[in-house]
């Protein structure tokens, strides 16, 4: 396998998109190819995802991105894995490159929602979860992960003030980022008075729906050349999935697909939890952050909902999770998120993220789950 | 007149089961797995002659929440209760129970019985000792 490594990224602010998803992910496209350093004819291959394009009347985005960055012969594929969709294209990326197939890939995520309602927007949501087995019995996607919560809770006691707190950390992170889609702090008083969605889970407890786009430019070593900005190299990069319906699962003290991915990633780059400086995991909803650092193998079963009113995973805490807000402050734009939590890794590595940048950058983790855990993608990079 | 009679292989007879017939069906795996979703194999052994199976109509909750924000077709129902069940005929199947405004109105452990109204999906009602409704 070829060493593999990210040398380009670019994202939008999250929350609004004044253009449509196909001209954001266009732009960011372009921006993240430019800093790349790559000549655009190297690229061999772009994967979009964009899950939702349907809201925008639109399918097959591929070819209509390459056609306005100046590649049209450059083929295209769409990836779809719910709100892991552009993770899975960063492994289809990698696999291209690593295999030798291309010398570059282009990754690109990108959703536009907030041309709907809030109803027809969780109506969207619940359509990457069964529809005869679980939406059509009155699932949404806050009640879904609020019952790995109820379960979490009767198990080991999660409280609402632990959640809170995670609710509280990420705000202040995502305070710090420009590209966030909430700008502003919260207390856990305001977290503890906002309604309740879908019990236990709280309106700070959900993620937003938010447009955004983001794209990183995979690149093998010997194509790189001598990029402007530090790569990251791309140490591991794990998929994995689990019965996807929760009615046929077991254990719903967790999600099977991150343990398992998770092992695997490990087992790729040679290391274990503890070399890991920081990590981005997938916080679609508070309870999300703390299965997520459980399954990881960061803490034992029931340990790691008392990290966030500890500190250990603020941005300056032993374990930096979610310096950019995660998806809980910074934002969820579904197809967008994984190519955006590795956006703010290169930004992490090269020592650009301002007031939330994190103080050791050897080891990161990016984690992305779609929909409750029926996918799951774990990336680990390091510097050269 | 009888219906006519959907193959127990497709999402049509799990749907049919609801609404037509009052039953809750699954596959039953030779490695004592039972499952209430559509498969043609089991997800954890991978053996393919499933048995077709009655999961019986009553069981208790594994976990619910409390939901306030409804998906569209749920819209006029919330709040409403969204419940994981292990049914007494073996097998976990989601569903959800109306009128259910307070997490504390439930509790892990209680007794349910599949209810089918005249709404799609699997709807339960607390279980009364003398076959009482809610």
């Amino acid at each position: 396998m070829r060493e593999t490594w990210v040398v380009g990224a670019a994202t939008t602010r999250y929350g609004k998109l004044p253009d449509s998803g196909r001209e954001a992910a266009t732009r960011v496209a372009l921006e993240a190819i430019d800093g790349s350093g790559i000549d655009p004819k190297r690229i061999g291959y772009t994967f979009v995802s964009n899950a939702f394009g349907v809201a925008e009347r639109q399918a097959h985005v591929g070819p209509l991105i390459n056609t306005a960055l100046g590649i049209p012969d450059v083929p295209s594929a769409t990836i779809e894995s719910a709100c892991s969709s552009s993770s899975a294209g960063l492994h289809e990326a990698f696999v291209h490159v690593a295999g030798g197939f291309a010398d570059a890939v282009l990754v690109v995520g990108v959703e536009k929602l907030s041309h709907l309602d809030t109803l027809t927007a969780t109506s969207y949501f619940a359509m990457g979860a069964d529809y005869p087995f679980e939406t059509r019995n009155g699932a949404t996607f806050p009640g879904l992960y609020a019952t790995l919560a109820y379960v979490h809770r009767q198990k080991y006691g999660t409280t609402s003030e632990e959640l809170g707190a995670i609710a509280v950390k990420n705000h202040a992170n995502a305070a710090r980022n420009p590209h966030a889609h909430f700008q502003k702090e919260i207390t856990l008083e305001t977290y503890l008075r906002s309604p309740v969605i879908a019990s236990p889970l709280r309106l700070y407890d959900c993620c937003p729906f938010s447009d955004g786009a983001a794209a990183v430019v995979v690149a093998a070593r010997e194509a790189a050349g001598t990029p402007s900005s530090e790569p990251l190299v791309i140490r591991a990069s794990a998929r994995s999935g689990s019965v996807a319906d929760m009615q046929d699962r077991l254990d719903l003290t967790g999600l099977p697909a991150t343990r398992t991915a998770a092992v695997a990633a490990f087992r790729q780059a040679g290391i274990g939890p503890d070399a890991v400086d920081f990590l981005e995991v997938h916080d679609c909803f508070t309870i999300a952050e703390v299965l997520a650092l459980e399954d990881l193998g960061f803490y034992p079963k029931g340990a790691a909902a008392r990290a966030g009113p500890e500190g250990e995973t603020a941005r300056d805490g032993r374990l930096p999770v979610n310096p950019s807000g995660g998806l809980k402050a910074k934002g969820h734009p579904v197809s967008a998120t994984g190519a955006g939590q590795v956006v703010e890794i290169f930004e992490q590595f090269n020592h650009r993220a301002g007031a939330r940048q994190v103080p050791k950058t050897e080891w990161a983790l990016a984690h992305n789950v779609g929909a409750t855990g029926g996918s799951c993608s774990v990336h680990l990079f390091s510097h050269r | 007149m009888a219906e006519e009679s959907v193959g127990p292989h497709s999402i049509e007879a799990f749907r049919h089961g609801y609404e037509e017939e009052s039953r809750l069906r699954g596959f039953r795996s030779g490695c004592g797995f039972v499952t209430a979703t559509w498969v043609l194999v089991c997800p954890r052994c991978g053996i393919r002659d499933l048995v077709e199976a009655d999961l019986g109509s009553t069981g208790r909750l594994v976990a619910y929440t409390v939901q306030t924000v409804p998906s569209d077709e749920f819209l006029n129902d919330a709040p409403y209760a969204y419940v994981v069940v292990d049914l007494d005929g073996g097998g976990r199947v989601t569903g959800w129970m109306a009128g259910i405004t307070e997490e504390s109105e439930l509790a892990a452990g209680d007794r349910v019985r599949f209810s089918p109204t005249y709404k799609p999906g699997v709807q339960f009602v607390r279980d009364r000792p003398n076959g009482g409704g809610p």
